[in-house]
């Protein structure tokens, strides 16, 4: 041993280089034929295994395995857990009864919204927030005051998500019969091993959250149960076109998460992201509360829109014109959906052309076909529901495909 | 539910009846309720064993608002007859300085050699103090709000003023302004005076009750807010108690109540909206207004921070406010004799601070927990001025003794405490030989005292620290600037908001007349 390699007699710790390996890390390395990892959270994650074709199609045709460890992942418990987050999130936390799961918001002070998520409700004291930004600075100032705890569990929980329509026939093969699992339901099914019927894919569908050291064999026993029934592990990539067609929001792609924007007026409200049946006013006072009541007297300023757009050639990117002429706005996330044939896009467009007026809209798309590059004004109709809404989703108990 | 008033003001110090007196003139129905058993505050006095008046903490008035006087009925002779006194700068060998509205002698006789640079230094202050002066009687500005509506051009009036007094100050002055308003004492007191005892009672005034040095940024702005209103020191004759009895009785005669011994536990909130206190013995008062002039972060935790937004908590959480100061309140059976400082020099505000250089040594420990072993001293026996400040015979000695810390390593044991009145009677010796033989009972305020006495945290005078990042618009925090503070009907009036500390009213008049044009509007929506 070197000096550089200890320090006062002791051994130095290794620090990692790079990205370093999620729970999942050895069965997901042994699939990945692609070899194309991307950095999530500072983890090595898959964009595709295989082909994004064959992922997807099994995501919405058969079912999809897809690790989500990165998600940062937060224990909020105490006599007054409750207070301390419906002071922090827009939604009433005191109607999420125990053993349900809400998608919430929270806002700045400012009422643009610092980032979204899922909240788990164990018990009376005893809640989860999952969600994709940092956060535990944000909840230790949002609990000072407050009799609880709040515990990042984000390295010590592997979580794993089990997508689309035979999702639940797998279950059943692996020994786990959650037939009457409700959409927004959890439960332990093990001592250290809960279910829940979440996802980010608008399809049926389950997510893991287990012991980190006790991942491998939660991934082996769903992997040998999936072998008759289409399972397939999956990257983000093929989970993107999936959000995108269910119309789910990406954080720093849809809207830029107010704690990470540097620019002034880079913030969104809840409203301008469509998302203001999530913000309950009358519930007391919480996080931003009083600059929202002020912003809905000014109106949104622009609004994200569920675009229709004309042709194949996905949208990414493109800005939004009003009338072909006036610069609107521009897509957040744009693709072609192979299972609703249409390509879709969602796209933030400038009040009133996003609000009230939103008729007349067209993106202008850049084609290139051979070194040839083409620009195409094509129309681009806002629709109010998500493009893919699969009735499968909702039954209860789900059918077996 | 036993009352209703329109307002009600938790705290009765002198911005707390200042408010209310402002309320009840406009024809509110107002409540203070107080905590202690007496009113006052920082400014409540106190009494030795044998029944002689103390004036406990606060000794002085510099700063009392012409504006509240002006409105109160008080005319410019203010609350009470006053005596102004002459500053005396101790020297440890002797040579005594005595500055009488801004001119330097010696105590013999003899010119000061340096007076007529002191004069042109403490005319420059004064003039730039009063331009501080003109934002103290309103809310801070604020420029950020849109400008489309009348009100807002209104609002924005008091910073046109300060506009035009600027230019009015002329080329020379404005630049000398713009150079040293963020710079420290140290380097502008000596950039025109040698140091000793007169440039050390400048600096002495720029840091009092702060956690700061002479050469820390932002001391010349609190020099120049100490100035504001020219910078002379009176001594009230009754003491501090006659003023809060004068603002007490001129708050009960326009019709407010005052309540000591009730103990505020909790501001109630319905709907987002103030609406009455609840105290110690669970008796609730029902209000449309409430103004707290405790500190910013107990105004805070009395409504609950479940009411604020998760920013202007931590911002609150994290005001600075760590006392230096201490008080030690000295019965004499007789004055000592001190050669060259007659009975009318030693009646005046007698500073200890014999140079800069020393008031800057004197922070030093302070900032490890420990006790400065030569402190500051600000010191005044009001018997010598004004026969009721010792009834019974003798005199009375009162000292503001900086820097002590708040919590000191050790925490404050009564060994400490009898250690700390030591070394200030040790350094008030070296100018004034005999003293301590002539003290027969000795009461010693450390910071944490003065904040159990009062709530203030820290023991800090001014509720938090008047530095340059909580001042004005930023005072008491970002965001909470102009009195409003969370949820409708909910104002903070005491020093931690703009313009800040000393018995000068300005925040409790402030914040009462915004809760009044609140009130205003909301009757008119009504």
């Amino acid at each position: 041993m070197n000096a550089r390699d200890s320090f006062a007699g002791r051994a130095a710790t290794p620090v990692p280089q790079g990205l370093i390996d999620g729970p999942f890390h050895q069965r997901l390395a042994a699939l990945n034929h692609a070899r194309a990892w991307y950095d999530w959270a500072g983890y090595a994650a898959p964009s595709v295994l295989d082909t994004v074709e064959f992922e997807y199609f099994a995501l919405r045709n058969a079912a999809s395995l897809f690790d989500i460890s990165p998600m940062r992942k937060f224990r909020v418990a105490g006599p007054q857990a409750e207070a301390m987050l419906n002071r922090m999130v827009t939604r009433d936390v005191a109607r999420l009864a125990p053993g349900r799961v809400a998608y919430v918001l929270w806002c700045d002070e400012e009422g643009m919204v610092i980032d979204d998520g899922t909240l788990f409700r164990f018990g009376p004291d005893d809640f989860r927030l999952c969600c994709q930004e940092p956060m535990f600075g944000w909840l230790e100032d949002a609990a000072w005051g407050f009799d609880c705890a709040v515990t990042d569990e984000t390295d010590a929980l592997a979580a794993l998500a089990l997508q689309g329509p035979t999702s639940h026939a797998i279950l059943k093969a692996a020994g786990l019969d959650l037939g009457d699992l409700r959409p927004f339901a959890h439960r332990e099914v093990a001592p250290g091993l809960a279910i829940s019927r979440t996802g980010f894919t608008g399809d049926l569908g389950y997510e893991f959250w287990g012991a980190w050291d006790a991942a491998l064999p939660l991934w082996d026993r769903l992997w040998e149960a999936g072998r008759a029934h289409g399972l397939r592990a999956v990257g983000y990539e093929a989970v993107n076109i999936a959000r995108i067609e269910a119309g789910f929001l990406t954080a720093g792609v849809d809207f830029q998460p107010v704690h990470a924007a540097e620019r002034l007026h880079r913030g969104r409200t809840p409203r301008e992201l469509g998302l203001e049946r999530l913000v309950d006013f009358g519930k007391g006072h919480f996080n931003g509360r009083r600059a929202l009541l002020a912003a809905e007297k000014r109106g949104p300023r622009s609004r994200l829109l569920r675009l229709d757009v004309e042709g194949h050639k996905p949208a990414q990117g493109a800005l939004i014109y009003h009338g072909r002429r006036r610069e609107v706005g521009h897509v957040t996330s744009g693709t072609w959906s192979p299972t609703a044939k249409r390509n879709i896009a969602l796209a933030e467009v400038r009040a009133p052309w996003g609000t009230t007026k939103s008729g007349d809209l067209w993106a202008e798309i850049y084609t290139c076909e051979e070194g040839v590059w083409e620009r195409r004004m094509v129309r681009a109709r806002p629709q109010r529901a998500a493009f893919y809404r699969p009735a499968r989703a909702r039954a209860t108990p789900p059918a077996d495909f | 539910m036993s009352a209703r008033y329109d307002a009600v003001v938790v705290g009765g110090g002198h911005n707390g009846l200042v408010a209310a007196a402002t309320l009840a003139r406009a024809g509110r129905r107002v409540c203070v309720l107080e905590r202690a058993d007496r009113l006052g505050g920082m400014a409540a006095g106190g009494a030795f064993p044998d029944g002689t008046p103390m004036p406990r903490i606060a000794h002085l008035l510099y700063n009392l608002s012409p504006a509240v006087l002006n409105e109160l009925g008080f005319g410019a002779g203010g609350p009470v007859e006053t005596r102004a006194l002459p500053t005396v700068c101790l020297d440890p060998e002797g040579r005594h300085v005595v500055v009488r509205d801004g001119s330097p002698v010696l105590a013999d006789g003899r010119p000061h050699p340096e007076a007529e640079a002191y004069r042109r230094l403490a005319a420059r202050l004064v003039r730039f103090g009063g331009l501080l002066a003109r934002l103290a009687d309103a809310p801070p500005p604020q420029v950020s709000e849109r400008l489309a509506d009348l009100a807002g051009m209104r609002r924005l009036g008091p910073l046109a003023a300060l506009g035009w007094d600027f230019r009015k100050l002329g080329r020379g002055d404005r630049r000398e302004f713009l150079r040293i308003v963020l710079s420290n004492a140290h380097d502008v007191i000596l950039d025109e005076l040698s140091d000793g005892p007169l440039a050390g009672s400048l600096a002495a005034d720029a840091v009092r009750g702060a956690w700061a040095g002479p050469r820390a940024p932002g001391t010349v702005f609190s020099l120049m807010y100490r100035l504001a209103r020219g910078g002379g020191a009176a001594l009230p004759l009754g003491g501090m108690d006659a003023v809060i009895a004068a603002l007490a009785d001129r708050a009960r005669s326009l019709g407010a109540a005052l309540r000591t011994g009730a103990e505020v536990t909790e501001v109630r909130v319905e709907g987002d909206r103030a609406c009455g206190v609840r105290l110690a013995d669970g008796e609730e008062i029902a209000a449309g207004a409430v103004l707290v002039a405790t500190a910013p972060g107990a105004a805070m935790r009395l409504a609950g921070p479940a009411h604020y937004d998760i920013e202007a908590v931590r911002r609150l959480r994290n005001m600075r406010a760590k006392g230096t100061a201490a008080k030690l309140n000295l019965r004499l059976d007789g004055l000592p004799e001190v050669p060259g400082l007659g009975p009318e020099l030693l009646g005046g505000r007698l500073l200890l601070a014999p140079s800069v250089e020393q008031v800057e040594r004197a922070f030093d420990p302070v900032k490890y927990g420990r006790v400065s072993e030569a402190p500051v001293i600000e010191a005044v026996i009001p018997s010598l001025t004004d026969p009721q400040a010792a009834p019974h015979g003798g005199h009375v000695l009162s000292a503001i003794v900086q820097y002590v810390p708040h919590a000191p390593e050790g925490g404050w044991t009564g060994a400490a405490r009898d250690r700390l009145r030591d070394v200030a009677l040790a350094a008030l010796e070296t100018a004034l030989p005999g003293l301590s033989a002539r003290v027969t009972a000795a009461e010693t305020l450390t910071p944490s005292d003065i904040e159990a006495a009062t709530g203030a945290p820290g023991g800090h005078w001014h509720h938090g620290e008047l530095s340059l990042d909580q001042l004005l618009t930023v005072r008491p925090v970002n965001g909470m600037a102009r009195y409003r503070f969370g949820p409708a009907g909910h104002y903070l009036c005491g020093a931690g908001a703009h313009p800040g500390g000393d018995v000068m009213g300005a925040p409790g008049r402030n914040a009462a007349r915004v809760a009044l044009a609140d009130a205003t509007a909301g009757e008119a929506a009504a």
